[in-house]
């Protein structure tokens, strides 16, 4: 009776062996979170306050002074040298120069990345 | 005793039997995996093709964008140097222009050329603050009508004669 109950194991045991999987299935996670766009707009352009140079000499300069009471306006100019007006026009374009490229440079980014957003949202 | 036996190598026939099933059952379900899991491979593979075609893309359009910028500043390197070229130019008898003693002879005329240069000036910073183009200012083409100052962004049709 023992010898049948150990044949009848080991055959179940030799069943339940076979039974055991070896390939499982792939497990591949996908989760794409959308980036909340930015949408920032440029600020609005300022529109400059005219400027008026006057050009004083050891010559005119009673003649500048005078105008300038007529016009109703304080007889007093700040004032440059001309290699200090050269410097200060250079640096007025160097600003101009930085203020172009980094508008550029944030318009280049602007549609390197929302532009993309928008293909895909199509 | 020979009763026993007949009955133990019937069972174990029977074991054997659905042993059998069960390992051709068990062999399906993993072919079945194995060819799910192709599948999700084979997608893989494509997505991951897709990614290199966008890097491919994303990497030609940054030599576009460096490409562009280099422009610009070249453009405004040239213009920075015309005004500087504007300060110093040479005059026919060899001689750095001085405009200190240009404004003290002709006080007038300088006077007005650095008050035009000023408002032109003021204008390059509007524009380059985002304002919109004048009408005149698109459809300027010649030197005696554009902003000297900042043509590159002032008058997008005029052409620098080289």
């Amino acid at each position: 009776m023992y010898r049948i109950s150990n044949i009848l194991i080991i055959a179940l045991l030799a069943v339940a062996v076979s039974g055991c999987s070896t390939v499982r299935e792939l497990q591949i996670f996908e989760q794409e979170v959308p980036r909340e766009k930015l949408n920032l707009s440029h600020p609005e352009a300022v529109k400059m306050e005219p400027l008026q140079w006057v050009i004083i000499t050891s010559e005119n300069a009673e003649e500048v002074f005078a105008k300038l009471k007529e016009q109703g306006k304080d007889p007093v100019l700040f004032g440059l040298s001309d290699k200090d007006y050269e410097f200060l026009s250079k640096n007025f374009a160097q600003i101009r120069a930085y203020m172009i490229k980094q508008r550029q440079i944030i318009d280049q980014y602007k549609e390197y990345y929302e532009s993309e957003d928008e293909k895909t949202e199509k | 005793m020979f009763g026993s036996i007949k009955i133990a190598m019937v069972l174990i026939m029977l074991a054997g039997a659905g042993g059998g099933f069960v390992y051709v059952k068990n062999i399906k379900a993993d072919l079945a995996t194995s060819e799910a899991n192709n599948l999700k491979l084979e997608q893989s593979v494509a997505s991951q093709k897709a990614v290199i075609e966008q890097q491919a893309n994303d990497f030609k359009k940054i030599l576009e964008i460096n490409k562009d910028l280099e422009k610009t500043n070249k453009t405004l390197a040239a213009e920075f140097a015309a005004l500087d070229k504007r300060f110093n130019k040479i005059n026919g008898r060899g001689e750095v222009r001085d405009l200190g003693d240009l404004a003290v002879k002709r006080s007038e005329s300088v006077e007005r050329v650095v008050n035009n240069a000023t408002k032109k000036a003021m204008r390059c910073v509007e524009i380059a603050m985002g304002a919109e183009l004048t009408e005149k200012e698109i459809n300027a083409t010649l030197k005696s009508e554009i902003n000297s100052e900042c043509p590159s962004i002032a008058n997008p049709n005029y052409v620098p004669y080289k």
